[in-house]
């Protein structure tokens, strides 16, 4: 790699000193100009999704109405979270109509729900459009309602960014869990007594009996409740007890163990087993199979969509780390650990796969961006997010209606294919960065 | 090579059975009752003095369609659950009972409860209006749902009260209030004898084979599909229908990609950094970033549309049998449907022949004084093939998913459309049958891609190593 001879001949560039990996990695990256400069990009972006609120938005950014200074954004927060309440005349008000005595509005003075009755009916951006003043002109134009499309696309990244972020979590997770234990243990490398399978079996059934049979009222009634947070606490409170359900079969089983009959080795094909499920979820078409999931829910939310995705998309993943687990298990410092002694469970979580993970990032770039696509043509499709979401897909949807509204296709469009190709192209540097092949 | 196909499709069974109690397990839980949604379509919204009539025919098509029957071989419930909740037929009717055994716990006298309550609410759907105390009667009505809708004692209690002060203060309801004022003795009983922990003691309860599942599992491996909810044509003949677009558009689109990206990826491995080389990779990887439902939409913006340029149909499949006119339909969602795997199999194909260019059998072969397209057609491009066979296999479910957005964009009667619709109109023996068949064409698409392998490298055999 960086041989003796090179290194006494000529002077060390202080910027290469660090010979770690991760410092290789990123000296590596940083040659690929069009990776970095999407990695600004995917910044830039991300600022956007993070003040969205204060780049586009029915209320001022500061104010002072009648004498009162206010930061109505800011206090919007707060009333959001139960903090702060608004007084009696500014509850459900007009922003843009109160005469104030100084105001600073956000760039974009508009929410993407916000409905501009003068400027309904498809308003083009070089078109006649009715509005005080340049501020208020609408510079993506408007759709049939008379909201505003920049400010739409606005908002847009920040849902098109939490879905792909949270949902490619999941399926990290997900993936990294069971591509481990399919690559680590492959399909005979995993054994545990007879008792120990058979119990871990029932008291995973009991665990969901427990969990989601008996508490299923309790469930079904957060459910249809608005709060999502109520249901989630007690789809938590669910998990938990399957959890506990699981881990108590361990102890039960070490005793029992010591019975000659039960105590019996056998051997989990973890291999074999996860394959399967792998095929399965390789046989239906994703995009479908997600639409088929989203239609059994009842009220479907970002938040539902983000599980759903997640759920469905961690294959890439598990094949990833599986066949990267599958070399590095066969490599020495696995073997010395073993000599040492170690418990399966430290090798495997200490030394094999951090040790595999690397590779993984590029697999999550693209799959962040296929999320990116995936959440697109859901909304495109009409599918699993609320009205009064307003997303890329959507506002896309809506040339459909007008065919001659092309701002409302090109923009949002421009916006999926951008966020698309950034992260494609920042898996297209990940890869020649952790490339072992192209190391000189 | 025989034995292997053979030891596959054998275990294309349990992967074939696991998807199918996928979809169905995701079908169970969807809201909305298919049956409920068919009758509305079939006359309309129906009115209260018809409701009865319509109980009946309710039944009569939920048992037609078996969905009155047991959903699985067996279920694992609590034992305050009843085992025959399944004969429980309206889903509105099942979900409450469910709730209040959930809450109560004694089966028997929430089962008395609700069928004495439910007598009460038809005795009163049946009072002939009276203009005199209509704005009254209307809230009884109203009040009477609540009765079998509720699923808490405090709140039928309540109903029961304020419907008990109405009829009273009405002298041709007299019978109503006794009938009503008869239900407090079953809710009490509910309230007195409450078993709540039977939920907390699992309950394994079986049904035998004669349940939805298997009934729809043997007639799908029969080839009877059964109906669609959605207008009762056999789904056989609707998705053959479907089947003849998406086939023709996917064919045409995977045959234009394989004549096209191979040669432009060995093209373009070849000249390895020329500027024919550094353009085409740029522009195929935008190409391949590019959704292609935006590109669909913008065709339709642009090249079929009065005010810009009105080149194409913007939808449809024209007219029949005139094909020059299907051609001109046709081409701009070919055009969609091709433009990305055309791009993804250039790029693999570059990097394929990128790889074995570099091989030192290439190398040989140079120096043995073959000639460089020997060289290139028959050594490199073999062995290159080889991932892009692999994509063969999941060229049927990208084919379905690929022309969902496109046949919509297209008001194309295809696949895609067909599948979504089924889906939103929760038609699911539809959705079944769709999946289904996917994932078997899928299963096939694996096959002959490991077969095709073995082909292309012989020294991959699939026989005992």
């Amino acid at each position: 790699m960086f041989n003796r001879n090179k290194k006494n001949s000529t002077p060390i560039d202080p910027k290469n000193l660090d010979q770690s990996f991760k410092a290789y990695v990123i000296r590596q990256f940083k040659k690929n100009k069009l990776a970095v400069v999407s990695l600004w990009i995917l910044f830039f972006l991300v600022l956007v999704a993070v003040f969205a609120d204060f780049i586009a938005n029915e209320k001022p950014i500061i104010c002072k109405y009648k004498g009162q200074t206010m930061l109505p954004i800011l206090k919007g927060y707060a009333v959001d979270l139960g903090l702060s309440k608004w007084d009696q005349e500014l509850s459900n008000v007009k922003w843009s109509t109160l005469e104030y005595d100084m105001v600073v509005f956000p760039p974009i003075p508009y929410l993407p729900t916000n409905i501009d009755f003068d400027n309904a009916q498809y308003q083009s951006p070089f078109g006649d459009q009715v509005v005080k003043s340049k501020k208020w002109w609408h510079w993506f134009g408007t759709d049939e309602l008379g909201r505003d499309v920049l400010s739409g696309i606005i908002h847009g990244t920040r849902i098109a960014l939490i879905i792909a972020l949270f949902s490619t979590i999941i399926a990290t997770i997900i993936g990294i869990f069971l591509g481990s234990l399919a690559g680590y243990f492959g399909d005979d490398n995993f054994h545990t007594t007879r008792i120990e399978f058979w119990l871990f079996m029932i008291m995973f059934i009991l665990g969901c009996f427990y969990g989601f049979v008996t508490r299923g009222f309790v469930l079904s009634e957060a459910m249809s409740s608005d709060s999502l947070l109520s249901f989630f606490k007690e789809f938590l409170i669910s998990i938990f007890i399957l959890v506990a359900f699981v881990f108590a079969s361990i102890p039960i089983s070490k005793i029992l163990a010591k019975i000659p009959f039960l105590g019996k080795q056998v051997n989990v094909p973890f291999d074999m087993m996860i394959n399967r499920v792998i095929e399965i979820f390789v046989c239906v078409p994703r995009l479908f199979l997600i639409i088929a999931i989203v239609a059994a829910v009842k009220s479907p939310s970002i938040w539902w969509l983000i599980f759903i995705i997640g759920i469905t998309s961690w294959t890439g993943i598990t094949r990833f780390i599986r066949a990267e687990l599958l070399r590095v298990r066969n490599l020495e410092f696995i073997e010395a650990a073993k000599s040492l002694g170690y418990t399966e469970k430290r090798i495997l979580t200490k030394h094999a796969i951090p040790n595999s993970l690397s590779p993984v990032l590029i697999d999550i770039a693209f799959l962040v961006a296929s999320t990116v696509l995936i959440e697109a043509s859901l909304s495109f499709l009409g599918i699993g997010t609320s009205s009064d979401t307003i997303t890329w897909g959507k506002i896309l949807a809506l040339a459909r209606k007008q065919n001659s509204a092309w701002w409302l296709a090109v923009f949002p469009g421009f916006m999926i294919f951008l966020t698309v190709t950034i992260f494609n192209l920042i898996g297209e540097g990940l890869t020649d960065a952790l490339d072992p092949k192209l190391k000189k | 090579m025989l034995k292997y196909i053979l030891k596959r499709i054998l275990l294309f069974i349990p992967t074939i059975l696991a998807i199918s109690l996928v979809t169905f397990l995701i079908s169970q839980n969807a809201p909305g009752d298919p049956v409920e949604s068919m009758l509305n379509k079939q006359s309309g919204e129906s009115q209260m003095a018809d409701k009865l009539a319509s109980e009946k025919q309710y039944l009569q098509l939920k048992s037609k369609l078996g969905l009155d029957l047991p959903v699985f071989y067996m279920s694992m419930s609590t034992m305050a659950s009843c085992d025959t909740l399944y004969k429980v037929v309206r889903m509105d009717e099942k979900a409450k009972l469910d709730k209040m055994t959930s809450l109560y716990g004694n089966w028997a006298a929430i089962s008395r409860f609700n069928d004495e309550s439910r007598k009460v609410y038809k005795g009163i759907t049946v009072i002939p209006s009276d203009s005199l105390n209509s704005e009254k009667l209307i809230e009884i009505r109203a009040l009477s749902n609540e009765l079998i809708k509720q699923f808490r004692i405090e709140n039928i209690k309540k109903s029961i009260d304020t419907i008990k002060t109405l009829c009273g203060s009405i002298p041709s309801l007299q019978e109503y209030k006794t009938a009503v004022a008869g239900l407090a003795e079953p809710l009490s009983a509910i309230e007195n004898n409450k078993t709540v922990w039977k939920n907390y003691i699992p309950t394994l309860h079986w049904y035998g084979s004669n349940n939805q599942y298997h009934h729809w599992i043997t007639n799908f491996f029969k080839g009877d599909f059964g109906i669609s909810y959605q207008d009762q044509r056999p789904i056989g003949t609707k998705i053959w229908d479907a089947m003849k677009w998406t086939m023709l558009l996917n064919l045409i689109s995977i045959i234009l990609t394989y004549i096209i990206s191979i040669p432009m990826g060995v093209y373009s491995a070849k000249n390895k950094g020329t500027t024919v080389d550094r353009v085409s990779t740029a522009s195929l990887f935008m190409l391949y970033s590019l959704p292609n439902f935006w590109i669909g939409t913008m065709l339709v913006v642009y090249l079929c549309n009065p005010d810009f340029l009105n080149w194409f149909p913007p939808y449809g499949t024209g007219e029949a049998g005139n094909f020059k006119d299907i051609a001109w339909h046709l081409i701009l969602p070919i055009l969609c449907i091709t433009y990305p795997s055309f791009a993804f199999i250039s790029r693999q194909m570059r990097g394929g022949m990128l790889t074995v260019l570099g091989q030192d059998y290439i190398r040989t072969a140079k120096a043995k004084g073959l000639s460089d397209k020997v060289v290139t057609w028959k050594h490199a491009l073999r062995n290159s093939l080889l991932p892009i066979i692999t994509m063969f296999a999941s060229v049927f479910p990208l084919a379905l998913s690929g022309s969902i957005a496109i046949e919509l964009i297209f008001s194309l009667p295809g696949m895609g459309q067909l599948s979504v619709n089924a889906i939103n109109a929760r038609d699911y023996p539809m959705v079944y049958t769709v999946m289904m068949f996917t994932s078997i064409l899928t299963l096939i698409g694996f096959l002959v891609s490991d077969v095709l392998y073995s082909l292309t490298d012989p020294r991959i055999t699939f026989t005992k190593k």
